[in-house]
C-alpha cells in the first residue's frame, strides 16, 4: 500500500476551512509530504504534515480565504432548491440512460420491499386496536403469571375474585368481570346455530365504548338470562334487527331474552363476541374458594382508573392480594395490571380473550422481512459499484468543474431515492396483489383490515427513504471520494475492499436463497412423510362421522345395516389427530398424566390395533366404568416388562378404580408433533362424539349418498362425514401453509438474488466484449468463452451453498423437533436437490447473458480497433 | 499613496518574480529555504502572500495538478505591475540611502 498522508490532519484542515477553496493548499501539503517521505521516516513526514496543517489553520492566509469565500457570489448555504432540482434532473436522465439496470434495480427493490410493506400494513393496523374506546388510556387488564409445580406460564386471565379485592380502591373507578365461556347452540326451526359471547358485568358498557342501538344495555346486563345481541348476530338468527324481547332457546336447555341490540364492535378490537350476557346468569361457583383462586380459565378482569388514578397503587394491591391468597397453596399466581392499548400486540399470554398478535410472531416476521429487503439493497449497492467505471468519467468531469464531494454524494443518494420511490410504487402493486393471500394465511384474519390508509402510506414512504439511504450510502460515499484525475484517465479499478464487499454480499444472498430452497425441500418431504406415516393402525377406508349431539347408539344402528359399511365403532376423538388427557393416581398417591380415548368394543378391530395381552372390552358395556386397555408406554411407567403381568393392575382415575384388562401395542394416538406417551382406552358411552365406519365401496359418491340418506332419518343437522385420510391431511395442513409461505419467500429471495446476478453478469459481459472478441479471433470456442465468463459466478454460488447448507441444516435440525416430534432428518439428498435447483437457476441466468456475449461476431466488436 | 513593503514581503515578492512561471506554494517555500536559509512555516508564507494579494502586488491562477498532489491543482503566483513598481521603488529607496550613507565595510 502506498504511503498516505495522515487523513485526520487533512480532514481537520478541510473542516476548518469550510467553504473556502483550499485545494491548492492541500495539494501543496501532499507534495511536501511526498518530498518529506523521501527525506525522512514516514512517522516524521506525518508529523511535519500535521505541523503544516495546524500552521495553516492558524494562518492569516486561510482566514482571508474563508472571509472571501463567505462574501463570494458562489457561496452556498449548503442546500438550495435549484441544486435539488438539478440532482433530480440528472438522476432521471441517468436512470433513463441505463434503462436495463434501472429496471433490474426497481424490480428487485420492489420485491424486496413488498414483504416489509405487508409487515408495516399489519403492524399499523394492529396499532389501531381498541383505540375506539373513549377511556382507553385509563383502562387496564389484569394478567397473571401462574406457577404450578415447575410449570410457569403467563396468562391473560385472572381470577374474578380479584374484583372484590380491588373494588372500593381509591384509584379504581370501575371494574368489569368477564367470563368468556359462552359458546352455545341456539335451537332454531331450520337447525342449530352456534353463538359465542361473554358473560359481563353491567359496567362493561360504561368502561368500554360500544353503541347500543335499541333497548337499555345497562339494565339488560343487570338481570340474569338477558342478552345484548350484535346486529349481525341478530340478522343471522332472526333475519331482522327488530328483535327486542324475543327469546333464544338454547340446545342445552334454557331461554335467553334479547334485551338490547348493539352495533357490531369494530374488528380492530382484542374482544370478539356476538352477544353479551349478564354476568349474573352464571350459576354461583360450586368450587371451593381456594379452587377458584387456583383455576381461573376464561376469567378476565378489566379496571378503569379514576382520572388521577395511579396504576402503581393498583399493582400494590394486586401484589398484597397475591401474597395473602396463595400462601400455602400448591398453585401460585402473581398479577400485573397491563394497559389496554398494549394488549393486542403485547407480550405473549396464554388464553387471550380474542384476537391476539403475538410479539414473538411479529419479531419473526420482521426478521424475515429484513432478510428479504437487505439482499435487494445489496443488489443495488453491488450493481452501482460494479458500474463505477461507466460513471467514473461523469464524476471526474463534475469534480473538475468544481463539484464537491458533498454534492456528488447528494447526487447519488438522490438517484437511489428516486429509484426506491419508483420501486415503492411497484411494491405497493405487489402488496395489493399479495394482500388477500397473505390474510388467508393468518389465523386472526377476520380481525384484520389491510386497506391503505394515509398513515400506512406515510410509513411506506419512510420505508422507501430508509431503503434508499441504506442501498445508496456505500455507492454515494464511494463515488464522492473518487479521484478525478484517475477517473478521467480511466484508471479506476474496483478497489480490493469494494470487490470483497460485493462478493460477500453476493454469497450472503445466495446462501439465503439456498436456505429457503432447502427448507422448502425438507418441509415438503416432511408433509409427505406425515401424511404417509405408519401410525400403527389402519387408516384407509375409514369414514369419520361427527355425531353432533345425535345419540351414538342410534347412529350405529342406522348406519351399520348398510351393505358397504363393514363395521361401525364409536369414540370420543379422532385417533391420531387429538386426544384428551387425565390424571392417574397410583398406589403411592402420585399423579401422572395419561392420554385417553373413550371407545366401544369394536374399536380395536376397526382400526386394526393389536392386543398384546388380555382381552377387549365386552360387547355390552358395564354399568359404570370398570376397565381400561393400556399401551406399552403405560407399562413402562409401572416398570412392567411383560404385557401379561399388567393384567389385573388397578389404578385410580378421577376417583374410580379401573382395572387393566388388556395391553395394546404402541401406536400414534396423537399428532406426530407429540411423542407416544402413556395412554389408555376407556369405555364410557356418554363420551362418544364420533362414529367411525369401516367401509368397502368402490364409489365414494354412492356411499356418501347412502350414508346421508340414513343420517337424515336421525336429525336435521348436516351430515359431516369425511374419509379419515382427508381429515388427516387437513390435520397436517399447517405444512401446506408453511410450504406456501416458505415458497413465496423463497421465490422472492431467489428472484432478488438472480436479478442481482443478472445485473452483474450483464455488466461483466459488456465490459469484456473486446476481450471476448480477441479471444475468438485467437480461436477460442463459444463454449469456452461462456465458461470463462460464468466461472466466477459459479464459484460464488458454490461458496454460498457451502455457507448456507450447514447454517440451514442447523436451523432446521434445531426447529424441527419443536414443530413435530416424529420428523424427517435433513439428509444429503435434500442438500443435493436444493443445490441443483439453485445452481440450475443461477446457471440459466448467467448462461443467457454470457452465451450471447460469446456469440458476438468479433468483427463487430473489434472493427474500430 | 505610498505603500509600505515589509522585509519578508519584499523577499517573497522577489522570490516569486525569480521563479517565473513556476511560482507556487511548495517551490516558493523551497526557494526561500535554499537561497535565504529562511525556514518559514507554511502558515507564515501564506499569511504574507495573502497580504501581498490584498495590496494588489500578486495575482494567481490554478493549474498543473499532478498525481503526487492527489489530483489537486497548484496555485501559481505572478507579480503584478503594481508589485513590480513597489519592489523597484523599495530598491531605489535603498540605493539612494546606500549612496548617502557612504557606508563601507572595511575588509
Amino acid at each position: 500500500m502506498r504511503n498516505q498522508p495522515p487523513r485526520l490532519a487533512r480532514r481537520l484542515l478541510e473542516w476548518w476551512s469550510g467553504s473556502a477553496s483550499v485545494d491548492d493548499l492541500l495539494g501543496d501539503l501532499d507534495e511536501w509530504y511526498a518530498i518529506n517521505s523521501r527525506r525522512y521516516s514516514p512517522l516524521r513526514a506525518k508529523a511535519v504534515y500535521w505541523g503544516q496543517a495546524l500552521s495553516l489553520c492558524l494562518s492569516y492566509g486561510l482566514r482571508k480565504r474563508k472571509r472571501d469565500a463567505a462574501n463570494s457570489v458562489y457561496a452556498s448555504s449548503g442546500f438550495s432548491a435549484d441544486m435539488l432540482r438539478n440532482y433530480l434532473k440528472v438522476s432521471v436522465r441517468s436512470l433513463y440512460q441505463y434503462k436495463y439496470f434501472s429496471l433490474i434495480n426497481v424490480f428487485g427493490l420492489a420485491i424486496g420491499m413488498s414483504v416489509s410493506l405487508l409487515l408495516i400494513a399489519l403492524v399499523s393496523y394492529v396499532k389501531t386496536y381498541d383505540d375506539f374506546h373513549e377511556h382507553r388510556a385509563s383502562i387496564y387488564t389484569i394478567t397473571s403469571e401462574r406457577t404450578e409445580g415447575i410449570e410457569q406460564s403467563d396468562y391473560a386471565t385472572a381470577p374474578v375474585l380479584l374484583a372484590q379485592a380491588l373494588s372500593g380502591h381509591a384509584d379504581v373507578q370501575e371494574i368489569v368481570r368477564i367470563q368468556a365461556g359462552f359458546d352455545e347452540n341456539i335451537r332454531l326451526e331450520r337447525g342449530a346455530l352456534s353463538l359465542r359471547g361473554y358473560y359481563v358485568d353491567p359496567s362493561f358498557l360504561s368502561v368500554f365504548t360500544y353503541d347500543v342501538l335499541q333497548g337499555d344495555g345497562q339494565a339488560t346486563l343487570s338481570t340474569p338470562n338477558r342478552v345484548i345481541l350484535t346486529e349481525s348476530a341478530a340478522l343471522r338468527i332472526f333475519n331482522t334487527t327488530d328483535v327486542l324481547g324475543r327469546t333464544l332457546e338454547l340446545e342445552q336447555g334454557g331461554l335467553l331474552e334479547v334485551g338490547a341490540i348493539m352495533k357490531d364492535h369494530p374488528i380492530n378490537s382484542h374482544f370478539k363476541f356476538e352477544l353479551l350476557i349478564a354476568y349474573a346468569t352464571l350459576p354461583p361457583p360450586s368450587a371451593s374458594l381456594t379452587d377458584q383462586w387456583m383455576n381461573y380459565g376464561r376469567e378476565y378482569i378489566y379496571v378503569r382508573l379514576r382520572e388521577d388514578g395511579n396504576v402503581d397503587h393498583v399493582r400494590e394491591v394486586l401484589n398484597h392480594t397475591s401474597e395473602r391468597v396463595y400462601a400455602g397453596l400448591p398453585v401460585k399466581a402473581v398479577f400485573q395490571a397491563e394497559p389496554l392499548l398494549g394488549t393486542a400486540m403485547g407480550p405473549d399470554y396464554r388464553q387471550a380473550i380474542g384476537p391476539k398478535w403475538e410479539m414473538s410472531g411479529m419479531i419473526v416476521f420482521a426478521v424475515i422481512a429484513a432478510l428479504i429487503l437487505l439482499p435487494a439493497c445489496f443488489n443495488y449497492t453491488n450493481i452501482s459499484i460494479a458500474r463505477s467505471l461507466k460513471r467514473a468519467k461523469e464524476i471526474g468531469l463534475r469534480k473538475t468543474m468544481g463539484g464537491q464531494q458533498r454534492q456528488i454524494f447528494a447526487q447519488f443518494i438522490t438517484e437511489t431515492i428516486v429509484i426506491t420511490l419508483v420501486a415503492l410504487a411497484l411494491g405497493i402493486l405487489i402488496f395489493l396483489l399479495a394482500r388477500s393471500e397473505f390474510k388467508s394465511m393468518l389465523a386472526s384474519s377476520s380481525s384484520l383490515d389491510l386497506s391503505l390508509t394515509p398513515s400506512m402510506l406515510f410509513w411506506f414512504f419512510i420505508l422507501a427513504l430508509g431503503t434508499g439511504l441504506l442501498a445508496g450510502l456505500f455507492p454515494a460515499i464511494y463515488f464522492g471520494a473518487l479521484n478525478p484525475i484517475q477517473a478521467l484517465k480511466n484508471k479506476v479499478h474496483s478497489h480490493g475492499s469494494a470487490m470483497r464487499v460485493r462478493k460477500t454480499l453476493t454469497v450472503f444472498q445466495f446462501a439465503l436463497s439456498f436456505g429457503f430452497i432447502l427448507a422448502l425441500v425438507v418441509f415438503s418431504r416432511q408433509y409427505r412423510y406425515s401424511v404417509g406415516f405408519d401410525f400403527g393402525f389402519n387408516k384407509s377406508n375409514i369414514v369419520n362421522v361427527p355425531l353432533q349431539g345425535v345419540d351414538p347408539a342410534q347412529v350405529r344402528d342406522a348406519l351399520a345395516p348398510l351393505a358397504s359399511v363393514q363395521q361401525v365403532t364409536l369414540a370420543s376423538d379422532v385417533l391420531g389427530l387429538s386426544a384428551s388427557s387425565t390424571w392417574v393416581k397410583d398406589a403411592t398417591g402420585d399423579s401422572t398424566e395419561v392420554h385417553q380415548l373413550f371407545v366401544d368394543d369394536s374399536y380395536l378391530e376397526t382400526f386394526g390395533l393389536t392386543l398384546l395381552a388380555g382381552s377387549n372390552f365386552p360387547d355390552r358395556p358395564w354399568h359404570g366404568e370398570r376397565a381400561i386397555l393400556v399401551n406399552e408406554e403405560f407399562l413402562k411407567a409401572y416398570r412392567i416388562s411383560r404385557p401379561a403381568d399388567a393384567l389385573g393392575l388397578t389404578v385410580e382415575v378421577e376417583g374410580k378404580e379401573l382395572e387393566v384388562i388388556g395391553v395394546v401395542k404402541n401406536f400414534h394416538y396423537a399428532p406426530l408433533r407429540f411423542p407416544i406417551e402413556r395412554f389408555f382406552f376407556r369405555q364410557d358411552p356418554e363420551r362418544y362424539t364420533y362414529a367411525h365406519l369401516r367401509v368397502q365401496s368402490a364409489d365414494a359418491f354412492t356411499l356418501f349418498t347412502e350414508l346421508e340418506n340414513r343420517w337424515k332419518g336421525l336429525t336435521d343437522r348436516r351430515f359431516e362425514g369425511r374419509f379419515y385420510e382427508q381429515d388427516l391431511q387437513d390435520g397436517y395442513s399447517m405444512y401446506r401453509t408453511l410450504i406456501k409461505i416458505i415458497g413465496f419467500l423463497g421465490v422472492l429471495a431467489i428472484t432478488i438474488s438472480l436479478l442481482g446476478m443478472l445485473g452483474m453478469v450483464v455488466y461483466t459481459a459488456e465490459t469484456r466484449v473486446k476481450e471476448v472478441g480477441i479471444r475468438k479471433v485467437m480461436g477460442a470456442s463459444v463454449a469456452g468463452i461462456t465458461l470463462l465468463l460464468s466461472k466466477d459466478y459459479l464459484k460464488l454460488m458454490l461458496l454460498a451453498v457451502l455457507v448456507g447448507a450447514p447454517v440451514t441444516a442447523g436451523l432446521i435440525g434445531y426447529l424441527m423437533p419443536y414443530i413435530q416430534y416424529y420428523s424427517v432428518a435433513l439428509n444429503l439428498g435434500d442438500v443435493l436437490v436444493a443445490t441443483v435447483i439453485l445452481v440450475g437457476l443461477g446457471l440459466a441466468t448467467i448462461a443467457s447473458q454470457t452465451y450471447q456475449t460469446a456469440r458476438i461476431n468479433p468483427a463487430e466488436t473489434l472493427r474500430a480497433e | 499613496m505610498k505603500v509600505y513593503l515589509g522585509e519578508l514581503e519584499e523577499l517573497v515578492l522577489l522570490t516569486i518574480a525569480s521563479l517565473g512561471d513556476n511560482a507556487y506554494g511548495v517551490s516558493i517555500q523551497q526557494d526561500l529555504e535554499v537561497r535565504c536559509s529562511r525556514s518559514l512555516t507554511i502558515g507564515a508564507l501564506h499569511a504574507t502572500i495573502a497580504r501581498l494579494e490584498e495590496k494588489g502586488f500578486l495575482t494567481s491562477w490554478l493549474g498543473g495538478a499532478t498525481s503526487e498532489r492527489g489530483g489537486r491543482s497548484k496555485r501559481f503566483y505572478e507579480v503584478t505591475q503594481a508589485g513590480k513598481k513597489a519592489v523597484t521603488e523599495a530598491k531605489l529607496l535603498r540605493d539612494e540611502l546606500w549612496q548617502q550613507a557612504k557606508l563601507h565595510l572595511q575588509p
